[in-house]
């Protein structure tokens, strides 16, 4: 339920509609616009009628929200959701791009990556030191090691850090180490990790479960939001489908649809998405002509020796090259990079 | 396999080679490229002997094409394919944007849709006067009528179009009346269609079945190629997926694959693949990016009252919005969507 107020409502009619949500036993979630102040209202509200409300100075209207969503709906939160890592802004009219290897594998290929994708003008970077892989007997990443090289790389390049968390015990440690916590696809419905990430104060980049639908993937979401985490990035890397030409089928769709759905921070991932090096970049760039407010993709410099993800990888000049595509494509949109 | 010939033989040992193939009982296709000549050989080729070929004069080497599709592959094409259809050439550098209603409804409607998208930059009228619909209940398009009146658009707005072809013995018919062949998704597999359209001279849209695979798609314009049409357009228009918010799933990897592994121009269809007015748009932008040689999009003046495809169909200021922005991403991937060629008479009494 959304409780919309007027704009010439004042801060004693505001404070009343709060004061009656705490009587009802339900939570306030204050979202304040440019003209209107909007209250959404979470908990049992199916009880609750809407005359509750509409008779109440200073309210203009009160809605129904139809979705199971309520903290991730746009109806809820009108703007976009801008998230803050270090001195990057995430949901702005710029774009971000977060690049580096699948998984950290040494100091020096994560140093020589992160060297790299800085150069050619990447934001944030990514590297995995907890692997979550199909087989029990591939590399199964560095662990707390590789946090430590992530930590050094972000002293040494000035750039944030996003890694994944694969189990809610581990949470705390690797949130002592990483600006962004990643939930890979795999884990989308784990939701006691879900709830665990929503304790902590550290943006979650939420990857889209291989079949998990888009209305899940905004469920999930907002299970970190309803634990108090409102700093969410939505993730498109690829569905399972029939066509298995390629690794995943890049759900280009869900762009738009999340960005109307949802206020939250939309990021494409071409690598996962395709699953080959050669349809990364137009992938990439389709991905923000369908309105991605930025990337994630793949970069590790000799893909061929790599411990994972090598076929989709992008080596440092072809990334330098995307960069470069981007940065006119970004323009044409009205955006920057 | 492949025949590659020197850059300097001559039309009589190209000629020599092509009547060798058709004696083995294999079918030759002769592609002739900017610097040399290659024959692609499909068909029976088990009878046929690469040594004997290698001596002839004029053959400089002997290839094998190692996809199951051999004339689309672009393998045996390593250029481009372009064709002309009116003023507009496909499949080069240019965009091609096509619009126009899913449905010919009545004479006034489609040339009121004709007139906008016209206005707006549409190179090429789209409207489907034979629907193949998932009801029997549901409106079948006006047939007959549906043509006679998508040619009337064609004379007063100076626009090829397309139309859905969907038996065998109505490709004829059709051919007269359409500059483009479409084939439906849901007629991707039907091989006697394929045939007789590959019979004819005449440029075939050829739409992605909702459950077909590229390589399908390609197995399905490598029978109109063997033909002997080559004029092929492949289209993405989104495959089934368990994702329900959507239509269906645009497959965008497909654009990129289908420009690597073949030569023939990839069309885009953001209508179908979404199934939503609002996510058009975007998706149109997002085709192009992905390097698409063109879009067929669908408009309607009214669609709230659209016999079909209402919920997917642009109003005709947004589509004039939806050409701006792909103009602009055409700037920026280098690429151009060329002015439309004027109509002869601005005839507006409809």
């Amino acid at each position: 339920m959304i409780v919309v107020m007027k704009p010439s409502a004042s801060e004693e009619d505001l404070q009343r509609v709060l004061e009656r949500v705490d009587v009802l036993g339900l939570e306030a979630h204050l979202s304040p616009g440019e003209s209107h102040t909007i209250i959404g209202l979470v908990g049992e509200t199916a009880r609750i009628s809407l005359n509750a409300f509409e008779v109440m100075p200073g309210v203009e209207r009160v809605v129904r929200v139809a979705e199971p969503f309520k903290l991730a709906n746009r109806e809820f939160h009108p703007q976009d959701t801008i998230i803050q890592v270090g001195n990057v802004s995430i949901g702005e009219k710029k774009l971000v791009i977060m690049a580096g290897p699948c998984s950290v594998e040494s100091r020096s290929q994560l140093l020589e990556t992160a060297h790299a994708v800085k150069e050619a003008g990447a934001h944030i970077l990514r590297g995995g030191a907890f692997k979550p892989r199909s087989s029990p007997y591939s590399f199964q990443g560095l662990g707390e090691e590789g946090l430590k090289y992530l930590a050094e790389a972000r002293e040494i390049y000035d750039m944030p850090i996003i890694t994944e968390v694969m189990a809610p015990e581990e949470v705390a440690l690797v949130a002592s180490y990483a600006d962004i916590l990643q939930i890979g696809a795999r884990n989308m419905q784990n939701y006691r990790l879900l709830q665990a990430v929503g304790k902590v104060d550290k943006p979650v980049f939420l990857k889209r479960g291989l079949s998990g639908a888009i209305q899940e993937l905004l469920m999930s979401a907002e299970y970190v939001m309803a634990n108090g985490n409102p700093n969410v990035m939505l993730v498109e890397r690829g569905i399972r489908t029939y066509e298995t030409y390629t690794r995943n089928t890049f759900d280009i769709n869900a762009i738009p649809a999340l960005k109307q759905l949802s206020h939250l921070p939309v990021i494409g991932d071409p690598s996962h998405g395709t699953g080959k090096w050669r349809l990364v970049t137009p992938i990439a760039k389709a991905a923000i002509a369908a309105g991605a407010d930025g990337l994630m993709i793949e970069v590790h410099p000799r893909p061929s020796e790599a411990f994972s993800d090598g076929a989709q990888s992008l080596k440092p000049k072809r990334f330098q090259t995307l960069m470069a595509e981007l940065r006119v494509l970004a323009e044409a949109l009205g955006r920057a990079l | 396999m492949i025949i590659v010939m020197k850059a300097d033989s001559t039309a009589a040992e190209i000629g020599a080679v092509i009547a060798r193939v058709q004696k083995a009982g294999a079918s030759p296709h002769p592609i002739y490229g900017e610097e040399r000549t290659v024959v692609a050989v499909v068909g029976e080729t088990r009878r046929i002997s690469p040594e004997a070929f290698r001596k002839m004069p004029g053959v400089e080497r002997l290839t094998t094409i190692s996809a199951p599709f051999k004339l689309a592959s672009r393998e045996s094409h390593a250029d481009d394919t372009t064709f002309r259809v009116g003023g507009y050439r496909i499949g080069g550098p240019e965009i091609v944007i096509m619009a126009g209603p899913c449905s010919v409804e009545s004479r006034s409607q489609l040339l009121e849709t004709a007139h906008a998208v016209k206005e707006a930059g549409a190179h090429i009228l789209r409207g489907g006067a034979f629907k193949p619909r998932s009801s029997p209940y549901s409106f079948q398009g006006l047939g007959l009528k549906g043509l006679e009146i998508l040619a009337e658009a064609r004379e007063i707005y100076n626009m090829p179009i397309i139309t859905e072809v969907m038996t065998p013995d109505a490709v004829a018919m059709i051919a007269e009346y359409a500059d483009i062949l479409q084939i439906g998704a849901r007629n991707m597999q039907n091989f006697g269609l394929l045939h007789a359209v590959g019979r004819i001279q005449r440029p075939v849209l050829l739409k992605r079945g909702m459950m077909n695979s590229m390589e399908e798609l390609l197995m399905s314009a490598e029978y109109i190629l063997s033909g002997g049409n080559y004029q092929v357009m492949l289209c993405e228009r989104g495959i089934r997926t368990f994702e329900k918010y959507t239509r269906n799933t645009f497959d965008l990897n497909a654009v990129p694959i289908l420009k690597q592994l073949s030569h023939l121009p990839v069309i885009a269809d953001p209508s179908h693949a979404t199934g939503r007015w609002d996510a058009v748009t975007p998706m149109a932008r997002a085709a192009i990016a992905a390097g698409a040689d063109g879009i067929i999009v669908e408009v309607h003046p009214h669609p709230e009252e659209a016999l079909s495809d209402g919920p997917q169909s642009l109003k005709p200021e947004r589509f004039a919005d939806l050409v701006r922005q792909v103009k602009r991403i055409a700037a920026a991937m280098d690429r151009t969507v060329p002015d439309p060629e004027p109509a002869p008479t601005p005839v507006l009494d409809y």
